[in-house]
């Protein structure tokens, strides 16, 4: 009998106060994580050429997305990075030995929606800039810089 | 055997049970005194009864019947559905801190700390509800286009250069 009591009243208590401990843990970590507001988004920089017809395949998306405005025939993967923005702090991103700078700055947080703002200077001086919102699901992509025979594509999604 | 014997061994079944009455039982124990065949029978019952008392006893002592009680409790409490605000109550009433009603000033302490935050996070951050993706695009130094691509969700800023080449990202 006093076997049954103490076990089954742990038990019981663990049973009522485990949703509890579960619930304040997720606020917890969803609050401070928003507090800190970090997001984290994803980028590949991306090479689109008309050499070769080699589409990676993580990137058969950007290819079916662009095919209708470029008829590019070649998309190669650079690099594919999960950046962990934080607000009001610039991510930066070079090329050329540091004489092209891409600047990513989380500018604020509403809801799902992040909004960033992305710099570019070319030898200290600027040259692109832009305020884009991103959310899940969406995909911005920015192109148009040539390298070789090709141009470089930024593919910026939300990964929140 | 005595003679007596065939109408005695029907009885000793209900006297090993003890289910005969005070008559029978005091017929048996006065049969059982001078009759070993008898005697032997009784034991042999007894003999018996220890050979399969003692395995089921040993499974008893393993069964966990605590859990049988919580899994039969659950089930009565599941059919005995109680109203929602009982529910809450029975809940909170789980330790000796709740009983106290100590939760009350912890819960309005986590409500007006969660507002407080809340109200400062957002504070620092716009509405834009129906917004485009684009805010703003500028450059001093290309034309720029931007595409949207409503159906996929992707949206395209593209620059055009001018001949100059740029290097891959390091």
């Amino acid at each position: 009998m006093v076997i049954r009591g103490t076990r089954g009243g742990s038990n019981t208590v663990m049973k009522r106060v485990a949703p509890l401990i579960i619930f304040f843990s997720f606020l917890f970590l969803f609050f401070t994580s928003v507090a800190f507001g970090q997001v984290q988004t994803r980028l590949r920089v991306i090479r689109a050429s008309n050499v070769g017809s080699n589409v990676d395949a993580s990137l058969r998306d950007v290819h079916k997305d662009l095919g209708s405005l470029f008829s590019f025939t070649s998309y190669r993967l650079l690099r594919d990075e999960n950046l962990n923005l934080s607000l009001n702090q610039p991510f930066s991103i070079s090329a050329r030995e540091g004489r092209i700078i891409m600047e990513i700055t989380l500018m604020g947080l509403h809801r799902s929606v992040a909004e960033l703002k992305i710099r570019v200077t070319r030898e200290g001086k600027d040259t692109f800039n832009t305020q884009i919102r991103l959310s899940p699901g969406r995909t911005v992509l920015i192109g148009g810089s040539k390298v070789r025979d090709g141009v470089i594509i930024y593919a910026f999604s939300a990964n929140f | 055997m005595k003679n007596s014997c065939s109408s005695i061994l029907k009885l000793l079944e209900k006297y090993f049970d003890q289910e005969a009455t005070d008559k029978e039982r005091l017929l048996v124990e006065s049969h059982l005194q001078d009759c070993t065949a008898c005697q032997d029978a009784l034991k042999s019952m007894e003999e018996l009864r220890a050979l399969i008392k003692s395995p089921v006893e040993e499974a008893l002592q393993k069964e966990d019947f605590p859990w049988v009680w919580q899994n039969i409790e659950r089930k009565i409490r599941l059919q005995e559905k109680q109203p929602w605000w009982q529910s809450i109550r029975s809940w909170l009433d789980i330790s000796p801190l709740f009983k106290r009603k100590v939760w009350i000033p912890a819960v309005a302490t986590a409500a007006v700390l969660l507002f407080i935050t809340t109200q400062i996070i957002f504070k620092n951050t716009s509405s834009y509800p129906d917004a485009s993706v684009v805010e703003y695009v500028e450059s001093k130094t290309n034309n720029v286009m931007v595409y949207d691509l409503e159906k996929a969700k992707v949206t395209v800023i593209w620059l055009f250069e001018g001949p100059e080449e740029e290097a891959i990202p390091s």
